[in-house]
């Protein structure tokens, strides 16, 4: 049953949130896991790769009972036109055995399966049940410290640390004034569909062996030139195809991201992957990619933020961020009661640690690279068309010599643009080819 | 209501939604998408098309049972005049695959 007090309030059942939850309640913390969703993963969308690195952080050797649905084995870049595409590649087999090295998971299983965990080690899951306020105490004079939360239906529960794992929207955050109201440029949207394929011919089709996966990433043609990808992963037994950009470029284009899911089922490329499968589900999420300038402040008198909230998440690497996000602030709140000290001083030990991250770090080195797309909007477009005009000529016999035929190459290329803004766009697709 | 375009299936038969009574979206100020906002992307850039024009009754129709809860429309609003928050706890998309 419910109390009305604990020691650790955490808001939000997802990745970030549950990793803290399971590491506070081992350390015999009393912990709170509150979800809006009827169970965790009912409303989560992305982030459908975990990364074995950071998981197992939080439960060692968790790919023996998580259900993980493939274990990736290839990278694939496809830069894509309207009739052909050029691929860039990397298997390796090496991922398809322990300790593998990312994992595609269905949300609705993995969190599900993730915050059974916390609730064995003693944490207390209320599901169906949304936080409207945070509730602040004085704790001397003139100041104060966040003191619990008020649930929607007006009851409070109160505690020495909260703990906001509530994903991207980030309500609680941005009311209590930690995070500042975000912008349409810093902002993706993203939209997917699940396509239900027999496994046999998914593991034919993309010429994989059982339970291993792949990742597509697709530049160019997806977009119709708003900056944004599109993507294709896999599941035992569908395939999740995905597509989205900024949303202030779709706004200004005049697009929308289903005519844009729509247009690429209808690529040749992609036509063929999913032919004969069945659309099972349709899901929509903003994803606030920020970059390190737009981190907001992760910590307070009594109160941290993890995860989506904090805008730990750079292109679609997230939800390694936010199970470490949650680690870290889990071990200053253990410590923090250790001390009895919940003050805006003992917290900032949660700080210094996503300080020293490589996640963080990773946002820092990228700023870059986001100022790139910024300034060349059309950066994967224009390499897209270039690589394919390229390789097009290479390819096509036409009794030229080879001489003739690399004059003809050259000169197409110099037609789009000059050769060094190409080689610079073609750097920076390669750059984010992982961060998608 | 679910013009996606011609030819275009609507996506919402592949979303389980458990739609609260009271909308969850809500136009701030009418007056402000007649006076002010010519091109009405709301109309436009939301993945499930809960924002629609009305002519009729002059003014931006919300429909929230057809909200995917990506979180676009009070961000993707110019004049920030589209009221968002989540539906009840319970309540609203709901994936169970």
């Amino acid at each position: 049953m419910g109390h009305d007090r604990y020691d650790v309030i955490i808001v939000g059942a997802g990745p970030a949130g549950s990793s803290a939850a399971k590491i506070c309640a081992d350390h015999n913390l009393s912990v709170a896991l509150i979800e809006k969703g009827r169970f965790p993963g009912s409303k989560n969308m992305f982030g459908d790769t975990i990364y074995r690195a950071a998981t197992e952080e939080i439960i060692p050797g968790f790919w023996e009972e998580a259900p993980i649905e493939r274990k990736v084995i290839r990278e694939t870049l496809y830069f894509m036109e309207a009739d052909s595409f050029v691929e860039m590649g990397f298997t390796s087999f090496k991922f398809a055995k322990p300790p593998y090295n990312t994992f595609t998971v269905i949300r609705s299983r993995f969190d599900r399966w993730l915050a059974g965990l916390t609730e064995k080690a003693g944490a207390h899951l209320m599901n169906s049940t949304l936080v409207e306020d945070i509730l602040f105490e004085k704790d001397g004079p003139g100041s104060k410290k966040v003191g619990g939360v008020i649930l929607e239906d007006g009851t409070r529960i109160y505690s020495d640390i909260v703990i906001l794992a509530e994903g991207a929207m980030a309500d609680l955050a941005q009311e209590i004034g930690l995070r500042k109201k975000i912008s349409t440029d810093i902002l993706s949207v993203y939209v997917k569909e699940l396509i239900a394929l027999p496994r046999e011919i998914i593991e034919d089709r993309f010429n994989l062996e059982k339970d291993e996966g792949m990742n597509i990433g697709m530049v160019g043609f997806p977009t119709a030139g708003a900056i944004g990808k599109a993507g294709i992963w896999l599941n035992k037994d569908t395939i999740s195809l995905i597509v989205g950009g900024h949303l202030n470029h779709l706004i200004k284009n005049g697009l929308n991201p289903y005519q844009l899911l729509c247009r690429l089922k209808e690529h040749p490329a992609v036509k063929r992957l999913i032919d004969g499968g069945e659309t099972v589900q349709y899901m929509g999420k903003i994803i606030p990619k920020g970059g390190y300038d737009r981190i907001p402040e992760l910590y307070d008198n009594g109160i941290m933020i993890v995860g989506d909230a904090g805008m730990l998440v750079s292109g679609r690497h997230g939800t390694d961020a936010a199970m470490l996000s949650g680690k870290y602030a889990a071990e200053t709140a253990i410590q923090a009661k250790a001390k009895g000290d919940f003050s805006k001083k003992t917290l900032s030990a949660y700080q210094t640690k996503i300080n020293y991250s490589f996640f963080l770090n990773n946002l820092k080195i990228n700023r870059k690279s986001s100022d790139y797309y910024k300034k060349y909007p059309d950066a994967d477009f224009l390499i897209s068309k270039t690589l394919n005009k390229l390789v097009y000529e290479f390819f096509t016999e036409g009794n030229l010599t080879q001489e003739e035929k690399f004059k003809m190459m050259l000169e197409k290329v110099k037609s789009i643009q000059p050769i060094f803004k190409s080689l610079k766009d073609f750097y920076h697709a390669v750059l984010n080819w992982r961060i998608y | 209501m679910t013009a996606f375009g011609k030819n275009k299936e609507d996506p919402l038969k592949y979303v389980n939604n458990i739609p609260a009574e009271n909308p969850h979206i809500q136009i701030k100020n009418k007056e402000i998408c007649i006076d002010n906002c010519e091109n009405k992307p709301c109309t436009y850039y939301c993945p499930g098309r809960v924002c629609s024009w009305s002519d009729e009754e002059q003014a931006i129709q919300v429909d929230h049972t057809r909200c995917i809860e990506c979180g676009s429309c009070p961000w993707g609003c110019p004049y920030d005049n589209i009221y968002w928050e989540f539906p009840p706890g319970g309540y609203g998309v709901h994936y169970e695959i």
